[in-house]
């Protein structure tokens, strides 16, 4: 067998591991739901998941689209909140002085218990949730960005003072692509946090999204729709961590 | 003392133009424990002139090389002047290369060269042709578009080497720069930098713990003591160049240059 071919066939391989995982747990789901016989309202059987996942599936997108619009927004603007916070606390002293504790006396709080304020402030619109994803997901990037450029080797910061490079220089062209790589993982850590901001915001007060679809099912007692959504909502989060980790991989110079 | 050795002082050089000029240089670095690096370090180098600094580890030899490339500054009373000017930053005159190469991982070996000379301001297409002039030089033009992490350890000095050199600085501070290769590369290189050297005309200065290597290389060898450093000799060495490893290393006044420094160092 040549290379390509056996490539190939690892490649199918590995593919066959990961899927065989979901089938063999899926199967135990629908086998549990029938030996045990738990009532559906508990737990419905995987088959009536999917075929709550297929019957509503034009309105599970829209649903996901709203709420992948919540996430988006509020993550991208974690991220350059997160960068900017910690470039500031890295380039001025006396921000990381006066800043620094407040943030972290932030993070302290449980943020959920501000979703109601958020509600409160900037009301039942996009905007709320937007802001939750937001104050989830923006820590991390903070603390990676700063890791990150403390990080920078001290003798690569030695060789550029030899050669006469500005801070400006030195900062674009060596301790930001030095930081690079931690701040991909504050990106990837952030992911999930914003996905958990924007469906916590939808619960707190809204009539659109997966968060609020859960919680008409859950009044309606529909666990079929309810399992369903959660479906849609792993499948988003998914679809997002994976574009963030693809975007993550072109920042190859990690760990040389 | 050994025959055929002449110790030149200072002053007897006179002759020769000083491309460094280091007087009474003293460090304490401050701290936790105070630590006396270097103690009323006084020398200079001629213009064009290769010496090699030979010492113990922590003998202060590299913290004095930092001193003279600008990087820290020395106690107050002692100065550096280098082409004339008192040296109390980092200037383009001088090209330094550390022990450990001073690559970015995220750009190509050509790239890395570029930089070294983006950051001093010079035009790209003086930069392409420096780089162009300089790769076969180093012996370093197939790998132009290779990273960091795919060159051997030789090919990283190399470009480092070259690094310094695309600025075309007028002194050049080497501090252990072959330190961290196998003994065979690092003869290799040594006789490469020779070669670049007798074209170039550079002044050098060498920081190495290799007294063949120092001898080898260099027109005079400084030795300093252990800590706190001080300087113990100044040997000008007297073998006719060009050197090449086989001839030069036969010769007898090429031994007795070696016993003579071990003795010094107290390893003979």
């Amino acid at each position: 067998m040549n290379a390509a071919l056996s490539r190939a066939g690892s490649s199918l391989y590995a593919t066959l591991e990961r899927v065989a995982v979901f089938i063999v747990l899926g199967l135990l789901w629908e086998k549990a739901v029938d030996i045990f016989a738990i009532k559906p309202y508990l737990l419905p059987p995987l088959s009536s998941v999917l075929r709550s996942v297929w019957h509503n599936r034009v309105m599970l997108l829209d649903q996901a689209l709203v709420t992948g619009g919540e996430i988006v927004l509020g993550y991208a603007a974690a991220v350059l909140g997160g960068v900017l916070i910690a470039l500031a606390i890295f380039a001025w002293p006396i921000a990381y002085r006066m800043f620094y504790p407040v943030l972290v006396l932030f993070q302290g709080l449980p943020k959920i218990a501000l979703a109601p304020l958020m509600v409160i402030w900037v009301g039942y619109g996009t905007s709320s949730k937007v802001l939750m994803a937001f104050m989830f997901a923006f820590f991390p990037v903070v603390i990676s960005t700063l890791g990150g450029l403390a990080g920078t080797p001290e003798h690569l910061v030695e060789h550029f003072r030899a050669i006469k490079a500005s801070p400006w220089t030195m900062f674009r062209r060596l301790q930001l692509p030095a930081a690079l790589p931690s701040i991909m993982d504050g990106c990837k850590t952030a992911m999930p946090l914003a996905v958990i901001g924007a469906i916590v915001g939808e619960f707190v007060g809204s009539q659109r999204g997966l968060g609020y679809l859960i919680l008409e099912a859950n009044a309606q007692a529909r666990t079929d729709l309810l399992f369903a959504a959660l479906v849609a909502i792993s499948a988003l989060a998914g679809v997002l961590y994976w574009i963030v980790e693809l975007l993550a991989n072109r920042v190859w110079w990690r760990a040389l | 003392m050994v025959a055929g050795i002449v110790k030149i002082s200072i002053l007897r050089k006179g002759a020769l133009e000083a491309a460094i000029r280091v007087v009474r240089v003293s460090k304490t670095f401050v701290g936790a424990d105070e630590v006396r690096a270097l103690d009323d370090v006084t020398f200079d180098v001629g213009r064009g002139e290769f010496v090699s600094i030979l010492g113990p580890s922590g003998c202060g030899k590299s913290t004095l090389l930092r001193i003279v490339a600008g990087l820290i500054m020395p106690d107050a009373g002692g100065t550096v002047e280098v082409l004339g000017h008192s040296q109390t930053a980092p200037s383009n005159d001088v090209g330094v290369v550390f022990q450990t190469h001073n690559l970015l991982p995220w750009l190509t070996l050509e790239a890395n060269i570029r930089l070294a000379a983006e950051v001093q301001g010079i035009a790209a297409a003086e930069i392409s042709e420096r780089v162009e002039a300089m790769l076969p030089a180093l012996k370093l033009e197939s790998f132009r578009k290779a990273y960091p992490h795919q060159l051997s350890g030789g090919m990283r000095q190399r470009t480092a080497l070259g690094q310094a050199l695309v600025r075309q600085p007028q002194v050049l501070l080497l501090d252990e720069p072959f330190a961290a290769l196998d003994a065979l590369t690092r003869d290799q290189l040594n006789v490469e930098l020779l070669r670049l050297w007798q074209e170039i005309r550079k002044t050098v200065i060498l920081v190495t713990h290799s007294i063949a290597e120092a001898v080898f290389l260099a027109d005079r060898v400084l030795v300093m003591s252990d800590r706190p450093g001080r300087m113990m000799e100044d040997l000008r060495i007297e073998l006719p160049r060009p050197r090449d490893p086989h001839s030069t290393k036969g010769r007898p006044d090429f031994s007795r240059y070696v016993l003579h420094l071990g003795a010094l160092m107290g390893i003979a």
